[in-house]
């Protein structure tokens, strides 16, 4: 095994000089003026350098895996792809999906959820719905702003959770390239 | 009883075999069942020992066997960093009188741990210098992680203190 | 108040010398906290003071006791490790990683060689967000604030290598009984090579404005020592203990994962105060990176494989099969209804987390849901010692002490 133990090199006493503090303020605001004046260009420049991001106006991009709430896929007709299994509900940890399964006449898709509701106030983002989910209808899209102003209002129904799969695009095809991926077989320690 | 090649077993065979009462190594973690009556012996033993100084203990918890007698399970975890093996020494204790004598004098790290196991399952530890609830409040009333304790209990509101 | 009264009978005991007394002294306590802006944790200090330096210390910990072995114990074995995220919300995946391993262990698992290389992979990004923390706000809370938007601005970066990795910044669950969420992105060595040379500048600026200053030095050295030989009787692991000299890392004491493969070096400490305490952090990240740097190496070598282990009882049926094949379908509704089945026994597994020893003693009755799940938790145990570090000292050296301590709320009160 490479690595080796080192021992940090403490300053068992400072200089003379240093305990004047005179370097310590030349070199910090050697520093902090490098920052300073590398931000003054982003500004001037239009390419902000800094990490501050004027929130409304401004919004970051997400990573290609990120989570954010959970939402139905929708097929064309408009309704969801789902077909109320409840393995969702049961994958959970937090309880906060119900479900009410409903029978349709129709030849291709025999069941739908009457009901789906998902308590955003107990959801915890977790992914594990999305991921236990055998027909790709409940994914985690890019939606991060869903405060409310009371506990009513973070009740989402099937309505509200209801997105068309052209817009959950990225998310989708992200979900897709990990599909094609085999499990590698067991082995075992002993 | 068997040592299963782990050291920490076989001295604690020889020297105490008396208050063993079992052992096993199952995935590798040697472990010992002993006496609770003699279980600060065994500790002190355990950290003392020239071929096993055991000086870290890392952990202390108690598992709930709800249906069988003895009910309690304290579990103690200890490591030697000067030989890099550890140990698991556990002592059942019975519902009727969850007692078992303090480690606080081998390792002042007892001290939080065992107020822990107080707190959430019951067992008091003889000796202890300050046995009082550490995690919850004082008022709150019976030991959450015992198994016969239902998750969804509410508890007694309590007013300010002072 | 109970603690007031017991400080007070404690406080007669002591003898004072006659001058004192005709100076009409008296010690005053002193509440501090549970929610104190100087402090990064919530946690209440009785603090019984002598003029300015303190006689006795009472840590009131348990304001973030959320139940979370409780909880463990009503779900299934992965419904857990959304938990363990919220354990402590700088290193979550080193939770996520400790609780999996321990199930594993009681499986009799091994996973594959990629998956053990993200593994190590988010468990170094956790490392280096934690310390960023430690570091940044020890900082803050000493008046600096200049270094802490530096060591929050690299934190910032070291999130954004996690959000890529995993899909969220903070409470990731990335790591799966018997694998990972998903692979590695292939935007991700890309932007880590980027986001590491960018933390590494940080690193550096973070170093110019603090390490010889002597404000920082004067607030730092010298204050909360804690002995090797009361770091190992007091249970204390992790920086803390490595500050006191001793060399003990359970990534090179009992290697797990592939961490005999990679090339890192331990660093310790002299004397055990605050400063070397900050010289340790400061050289674990660099030394964090430099395992991160392998990992993506040795990750983009490995080439494309599996994550997971193809063992239906455990993990989750791959995607593709069950939608195009009967029986992996009728697997993954019973492995999602019923979860893996563990079989019964006790397993004792212990990661180096960014505190210290983050073990996870799990015990099975053979059934789909945790008998016990116990997280021995590092920074609840490296706390217990605080009265030690600061008895005798000033009460501003409670400030620099509690920060490299570093106690995660979420964790020591579980």
């Amino acid at each position: 095994m490479p690595g080796k133990v080192v021992t940090v090199k403490r300053r068992a006493k400072l200089g003379w000089l240093e305990r004047t503090y005179i370097p310590m303020v030349v070199k910090s605001l050697v520093t902090t003026s490098r920052h300073f004046f590398r931000n003054m260009r982003g500004f001037l420049t239009g390419k902000n350098l800094t990490f501050v991001v004027q929130y409304p106006e401004q919004t970051l991009d997400y990573a290609d895996a990120f989570r954010g709430m959970p939402v139905l896929v929708g097929l064309d007709n408009g309704n969801p792809k789902c077909v109320a299994c409840g393995l969702c509900e049961f994958a959970c940890p937090t309880d906060c999906i119900s479900i009410v399964p409903g029978e349709l006449e129709s030849a291709g898709i025999e069941r739908y959820p009457e009901v789906f509701d998902i308590d955003m106030s107990r959801c915890m983002f977790c992914g594990l719905c999305e991921e236990a989910c055998p027909e790709e209808a409940i994914v985690m899209s890019r939606e991060t702003e869903i405060a409310g102003f009371d506990r009513k209002s973070l009740m989402f129904h099937k309505e509200d959770l209801l997105v068309p799969d052209t817009l959950l695009k990225r998310r989708l095809e992200f979900l897709r390239s990990e599909y094609d991926r085999e499990h590698a077989p067991r082995a075992s320690k002993s | 009883m068997e040592d299963f090649g782990s050291t920490a077993l076989r001295r604690l065979l020889e020297v105490h075999g008396s208050s063993v009462r079992h052992t096993h190594a199952n995935l590798g973690d040697a472990t010992v069942v002993v006496d609770p009556t003699h279980i600060v012996e065994v500790l002190r033993f355990l950290r003392d020992d020239g071929e096993l100084e055991f000086e870290m203990l890392m952990d202390v918890t108690a598992v709930d066997y709800v249906e069988e007698e003895p009910r309690f399970e304290v579990v103690y975890h200890l490591y030697s960093l000067a030989r890099n093996h550890r140990v698991r020494v556990k002592a059942r204790v019975p519902e009727a009188s969850p007692v078992i004598d303090s480690a606080v004098d081998i390792w002042p790290s007892a001290n939080w741990m065992e107020r822990e196991v107080f707190d959430l399952y019951g067992v008091r530890f003889e000796g202890h210098p300050d046995l009082r609830r550490i995690l919850l409040y004082d008022e709150f009333e019976g030991h959450p992680l015992r198994k016969d304790y239902p998750k969804e209990r509410r508890q007694p509101l309590v007013g300010p203190r002072n | 108040m109970v603690e007031d009264i017991r400080l007070t009978q404690r406080r007669t005991d002591t003898t004072e010398d006659d001058s004192e007394r005709d100076l009409h002294t008296e010690h005053q306590i002193l509440n501090m906290g549970p929610s104190h802006p100087a402090t990064h944790g919530t946690v209440k200090f009785l603090i019984e003071l002598d003029g300015e330096s303190i006689v006795d210390l009472d840590i009131q910990v348990g304001y973030l006791h959320r139940g979370f072995e409780k909880e463990c114990e009503s779900g299934t074995w992965y419904q857990a490790i959304p938990y363990t995220d919220r354990l402590n919300y700088n290193s979550a995946i080193l939770a996520n990683l400790g609780y999996c391993l321990a199930v594993e262990k009681l499986l009799d698992l091994e996973t594959p060689e990629r998956c053990q290389w993200l593994r190590v992979l988010g468990g170094e990004l956790s490392r280096l967000g934690d310390h960023l923390t430690r570091c940044g706000a020890a900082c803050l809370e000493m008046q600096a604030m200049t270094p802490f938007l530096y060591g929050i601005q690299a934190r910032e970066l070291c999130w954004d290598l996690q959000e890529e990795l995993c899909g969220a910044r903070v409470t990731s669950n990335y790591v799966r009984i018997g694998g990972v969420k998903h692979d590695l992105p292939p935007s991700f060595p890309a932007l880590y090579r980027e986001n590491a040379a960018r933390i590494r500048t940080l690193l550096a600026d973070f170093d110019d404005v603090v390490t010889s200053n002597r404000i920082f030095v004067d607030r730092v050295r010298g204050t909360g020592i804690l002995s090797k030989e009361d770091c190992i009787r007091y249970s204390v692991t992790g920086p803390l203990l490595r500050a006191a000299g001793v060399p003990y890392d359970i990534r090179k004491a009992e290697p797990y994962l592939v961490y005999d493969q990679i090339d890192f070096d331990v660093p310790i400490g002299e004397v055990g105060d605050n400063y070397d305490r900050y010289l340790v952090c400061v050289e674990e990240m660099h030394q964090s990176l430099k395992i991160a740097d392998q990992c993506v190496e040795k990750l983009e070598a490995l080439g494309p494989g599996p994550v997971n282990v193809d063992d239906p009882r455990v993990r989750w049926p791959a995607k593709n099969r069950v939608f195009n094949r009967m029986e992996e379908l009728i697997q993954q509704f019973k492995s999602v209804t019923e979860g893996p089945r563990v079989p019964a026994g006790e397993a004792y597994t212990a990661v180096e987390s960014a505190n210290g020893e983050l073990g996870f003693y799990v015990v099975s009755d053979g059934s789909a849901v945790p008998y016990k799940v116990r997280c021995r938790p590092p920074s609840f145990i490296n706390l217990q010692p605080m009265p030690k570090m600061v008895k005798g000292d000033l009460l501003a050296d409670i400030i620099p002490t509690f920060d490299f301590i570093n106690m995660i709320g979420g964790e020591c009160d579980r």
